[in-house]
């Protein structure tokens, strides 16, 4: 509450006057003679409690009426809820334009319905308010009411996630150094929970967050990612299964390969991805390999897209994709290399993977030789310090220690070798540079088994089924070639970023050294809405922040700071305390 | 035509002159008024014959002695003739209040009453006597019927001053001592004591076959309680003392006031005892009329 008055307020202390005078009044009563005194005390008596509530009534009728007509000469402005104009204010209209605002929620687009409401948030201020739109992208737009809603209407849905514990802690702190009586924030989102899962925002006090509740809650999948590897391309599917009891359904996919790049033609494979319940909140997670066509082991960049049929979120049904065959690597494998590994070259020179060449030296535990190089631990385990002193000639920070515990292999990196069991090997250590922990490709038991250092990989264990089952193993081929084709030669890299779906490749001169593939960020495929609860708590805490469905939204809004003279209001109150004060003086005599 | 003194207001008959010329002027008066004696005796026994005075009944005239001798006579009876009356006046220090200057206090009023009284019981030839009483008794005249009884009641009414505390009670139990033959007894006073003590006394005389009379004096700002926005009062006869606001109270004082009479009046009429209410703006005339 303000008062346009305020030194009125000085007037209060004249609230004191009844009782001041009440007691002053009672100090100095005259005495007068009177015989039938007892009567008096008798009458006295009977009426006590009826006079100490009269006085008391008096007393506060009094009070309360020079407190009202004080109240009301400040004239004292009250918030209003509904109606009346706002004082000053100060806003910000985050219109959370985001790839999932572009869903379809019973037969209309979210971003449909947030952008009438943002327009009306808009059209509700004056030219007194300084107001701001901010978007996705992040960035606060000013400008007249007219050049904010033009931009309202000319917004589509972008490409960019939109965190909305930043974007209100940003705004927050824009209204909130802003001199004007009223702050306020108005987030017109779909208020996923991925989008208020980074903390909870830092919200100045007066400065007030009115959330639009999100509407339906609806199911949706989405390719979150797709790598290539071994030959198979992995899609990593993300989403939200809303209402989906019993089992989960397969998903088809679609990829297609060579499109948008010249001389490549145009591959298509189909998989089903079957989708699991790994999360809470009804979202899933998980991957399918889909092989590819040998055509598209040619050396070279390849370009491919995977798809989903159509749902309630497009965005998110397409992704793009791309990686690099390299072409063959040029091997030689020396004697110590042993058996397996002559004839997994062998197999590999057959098919044309790889050809005769010192590029990649396989050894045994000899000093690493060639550009890149495979080393296998030495047989002899004397040889194994004279090893560890060679690899340290070379700069590689990793070294043979002690024989360890047997166990399975690990990797991320080359599934191949999953669950292959390993009986003997050496436990690799890092010789103390502090940079192994990158290098590290398969573990055992995990600690390190394979590691790859600048052009050099270490094994943990030979490649000898006294060692290891791999080489017996239908994977030992396939490992043999991504060792010598891709580990050890480097990757070229392939990079994600947040954007239209497209594929840019980077360049060195006429060569072709990268690739960044962009896409909707995965996590918004998640539609599940937060609870009003969570919007609370991540957006200022209750006392700050409060989702409001469409209709208290369109009331709430610039509510806290409607003000209206309460002088009148106050007046009429005057009156009937008056009228009370009267009517207890006369009739209780 | 003559004003009848009985009739005018109080205060200003007593600025007429002494309180014998103002009791014989109200008698005068009174007597003018009535047809008949105000009193009667108790029995119907003939004893003799006396002069007619105004105010006599014409029952009682002789009518055949009017025939003979065209005189006046009444017949008088034993009882009559013998009637002893005592007049109380109390003479306690709130008798000696009013409520404005220019009302007399209920002491002037009652000593006024009370020789008009004496008057018309001695022309009556009754035996007529005085007590005061305060705390103590204060004046004892007995009761006579012989010359000079009522100038000697009306100097024990002067000669008695104001007093202090009324236990009337205590005076009360004395008087029946005092009043060993059966007559009628008059008490004069503002009732300002113990209601259930005084009645004690009060049945005790009309045991002894006594007529009780009360005259219960009430100066008229007693009744309708008034005086300035907020107000000490103080009993004069002891420490007793309230503040109240006279406005605020004045309904609840008024209530208590009349249910105070009311059950003086309730009690004396349960005992036999004639009660009348008295206040001292009302015309002598009409207070003795209560009497008849």
């Amino acid at each position: 509450m303000s008062f346009i008055h305020p030194l009125a307020l000085l007037g209060l202390a004249a609230a004191a006057i009844p009782a001041l005078l009440h007691l002053l009044h009672r100090r100095i009563p005259p005495e007068i003679d009177f015989p039938p005194v007892r009567y008096l005390s008798v009458a006295e008596r009977e009426s006590a409690r009826r006079l100490k509530l009269r006085h008391l009534l008096l007393l506060i009728f009094r009070t309360a009426l020079i407190v009202a007509i004080v109240l009301a000469a400040a004239r004292p402005l009250v918030p209003l809820r509904g109606g009346g104009a706002h004082q000053p204010t100060a806003a910000v209209i985050i219109l959370d334009n985001s790839p999932s605002s572009g869903a379809i929620v019973d037969g209309g687009l979210v971003l449909d319905r947030l952008r009438v409401a943002a327009r009306a948030s808009v059209g509700r201020t004056t030219s007194a308010d300084r107001v701001w739109l901010m978007l996705s992208d992040g960035v606060l737009r000013g400008g007249s009411r007219e050049a904010l809603l033009a931009t309202i209407d000319s917004t589509r849905t972008g490409w960019q996630r939109l965190d909305l514990v930043q974007a209100v802690e940003r705004a927050a702190r824009m209204v909130n150094a802003q001199p004007l009586p009223g702050r306020e924030l108005h987030v017109l989102s779909d208020l996923q929970g991925t989008a208020l899962a980074s903390g909870h925002a830092e919200v100045p006090s007066g400065v007030r967050v009115l959330a639009l509740a999100p509407g339906r809650a609806v199911a949706n999948r989405g390719i979150a990612a797709v790598t290539v590897s071994e030959g198979a391309a992995v899609i990593e599917l993300s989403g939200s299964v809303v209402g989906a009891a019993g089992a989960p359904q397969p998903v088809p996919v679609t990829i297609r390969i060579g499109g948008g790049r010249p001389n490549r033609g145009e591959i298509t494979a189909r998989g089903l991805a079957t989708p699991g319940n790994d999360r809470p909140g009804g979202a899933t997670r998980s991957a399918v390999s889909v092989s590819l066509p040998a055509q598209s082991l040619a050396p070279g960049w390849w370009v491919g897209e995977a798809a989903l049929e159509p749902d309630e979120l497009r965005a998110d049904d397409r992704r793009p994709f791309a990686w690099r065959v390299a072409p063959p690597a040029r091997v030689m494998a020396t004697s110590s290399a042993g058996s397996f590994v002559a004839a997994a070259l062998a197999v590999l020179q057959d098919g044309k993977r790889i050809v005769d060449g010192r590029d990649v030296v396989i050894s045994g535990g000899e000093t690493p030789a060639g550009s890149h190089a495979i080393v296998q631990p030495p047989a002899d385990p004397a040889l194994v310090g004279q090893a560890n002193r060679a690899l340290a000639s070379r700069g590689v920070p990793w070294r043979w220690g002690q024989l360890a515990t047997p166990g399975v292999l690990t990797s991320s990196e080359l599934t191949v070798l999953n669950g292959v069991p390993v009986v003997r090997r050496y436990r690799i250590e890092g010789a103390g540079s502090g940079e192994q922990g990158a290098g590290v490709l398969a573990t055992v038991n995990g600690e390190p088994w394979l590691v790859r250092s600048g052009s050099v990989v270490l094994l943990g264990s030979r490649l000898d089924t006294a060692w290891t089952a791999l080489p017996a193993a239908p994977g030992f081929v396939p490992f043999v070639d991504a060792l010598v084709n891709r580990i050890v030669m480097g990757e070229a890299e392939v990079a994600a970023a947040e954007g239209a779906p497209r594929v840019e490749f980077r360049m060195r001169g006429a060569d072709t050294v990268g690739a960044t593939v962009f896409g909707p960020d995965p996590r918004e495929s998640d539609l599940t809405p937060a609870t009003p609860a969570v919007v609370t708590a991540a957006l200022g805490g209750k006392d700050r922040a409060v989702a409001l469905n469409a209709d208290r939204f369109a009331a709430e809004r610039f509510s806290g700071t409607r003000r209206a003279d309460a002088s009148g209001l106050l007046l009429v109150l005057a009156l009937l305390l008056a009228a009370a004060e009267l009517g207890v003086a006369t009739r209780t005599r | 035509m003559a004003e009848r003194l009985d009739l005018l207001d109080p205060a200003d008959v007593a600025r007429l002159g002494g309180i014998e010329i103002v009791a014989e002027g109200i008698v005068e008066g009174f007597l003018a008024g009535l047809h008949r004696s105000p009193f009667r005796g108790f029995s119907v026994e003939f004893t003799e014959h006396r002069a007619y005075q105004p105010g006599d009944e014409l029952r009682y005239l002789d009518w055949r002695i009017l025939g003979r001798s065209d005189r006046l006579f009444v017949k008088q009876f034993e009882e009559e003739t013998n009637l002893r009356s005592m007049i109380l006046v109390d003479a306690s220090r709130s008798m000696a209040w009013q409520g404005a200057p220019e009302r007399l206090t209920k002491r002037a009023y009652a000593d006024r009453l009370a020789a008009a009284l004496a008057l018309i019981l001695l022309r009556q030839r009754d035996a007529t006597g005085l007590v005061t009483f305060d705390e103590q008794v204060r004046q004892v005249i007995p009761a006579r019927v012989k010359a000079g009884q009522w100038s000697r009641i009306v100097r024990g009414l002067l000669e008695t001053p104001d007093g202090e505390g009324t236990a009337a009670h205590a005076a009360l139990q004395r008087l029946t001592a005092l009043l060993t033959r059966r007559g009628m007894v008059v008490l004069l006073s503002d009732l300002l004591f113990d209601r259930e003590l005084a009645l004690a006394a009060l049945r005790y005389l009309r045991h002894r076959g006594h007529q009780v009379i009360v005259f219960h004096l009430m100066d008229p700002a007693e009744v309708e309680l008034s005086g300035p926005p907020e107000v000490r009062f103080k009993d004069p006869e002891s420490a007793l003392s309230v503040v109240v606001r006279p406005r605020e109270l004045a309904r609840a004082y008024a209530d208590t006031v009349r249910r105070e009479i009311a059950a003086w009046r309730k009690a004396c009429r349960r005992h036999g005892i004639a009660y009348h209410h008295v206040q001292t703006d009302m015309p002598f005339g009409l207070a003795l009329r209560l009497l008849t």
